[in-house]
């Protein structure tokens, strides 16, 4: 069945939203974390996301045009802050703690722009499935 | 049913085919019976995905929601077709009895 394929694409794209969200999730909750397994403080991660063509038949004028989307890899930011605090556990000779380079702002915008995104699919979702329900009605 | 044959998506009524004997299927073609069957079968499965997507989503964790959701409107939305055949079917079969003899 030919709607499939847009709901296809529209699980892809939520799919990408939650996993960026997640990585922003993680980003806001270490914000401050100066100590990691591999050493260091935690890294600024960003998602980078990639499109490939739909699977499975589908019209040809649209095949190499319609794509979904999915999750390419996860970059990290090796960059760090240096903040002089003295008084903390993790501080350096000279009284320098390295942080994470991370934006709260840039962080928080990123998250509104990635659950707007989700919306969008959800509502894109919806719009073709009134589509579909609209043309069972034909002939009624 | 078997007598209606169905030839690349047409739904061919028997009697207005001169050439083909009536409840004789050429290669290629298959009784209507048979696509209906398949069809049936293809919501059931669409169905049985949309329970282990739930299930899965309850019970592990593991699934995402969102993916739960649609296998459920896919579920949904191919049995709704599949009932408006089927309403199809019995309306030409009740015009079919009230034949008059």
């Amino acid at each position: 069945m030919e709607f499939l394929t847009s709901f296809k694409i529209c699980a892809s794209g939520l799919a990408a939203q939650r996993a960026k969200m997640d990585v922003i999730t993680s980003n806001l909750a270490n914000v401050e974390t100066t100590k990691t397994p591999e050493g260091g403080p935690y890294k600024k991660k960003t998602v980078v996301l990639s499109s490939e063509p739909v699977p499975g038949s589908f019209n040809a004028t649209l095949k190499e045009a319609v794509r979904t989307v999915k999750v390419d890899r996860i970059d990290e930011d090796k960059s760090v802050k240096m903040i002089f605090d003295p008084t903390h556990p993790d501080a350096d000779g000279k009284g320098y703690v390295a942080k994470p380079n991370i934006s709260l702002v840039t962080e928080m915008t990123d998250m509104i722009t990635t659950s707007r995104n989700y919306e969008a699919c959800v509502t894109a979702f919806d719009a073709t499935k009134s589509m579909v329900l609209k043309s069972l009605e034909i002939g009624r | 049913m078997s007598d209606i044959l169905i030839k690349s998506g047409d739904l061919i009524p028997p009697g207005l085919n001169s050439t083909k004997p009536i409840g004789e299927n050429q290669t290629g073609e298959k009784g209507f019976s048979h696509v209906l069957k398949d069809a049936i079968a293809d919501i059931n499965k669409l169905q049985t995905n949309a329970d282990e997507a739930i299930a899965k989503v309850q019970m592990d964790n593991t699934a995402s929601i969102h993916e739960a959701m649609i296998a459920l409107e896919q579920a949904n939305i191919s049995f709704r077709a599949m009932m408006q055949v089927r309403n199809k079917i019995l309306d030409a079969y009740q015009e079919v009895m009230r034949t008059q003899v």
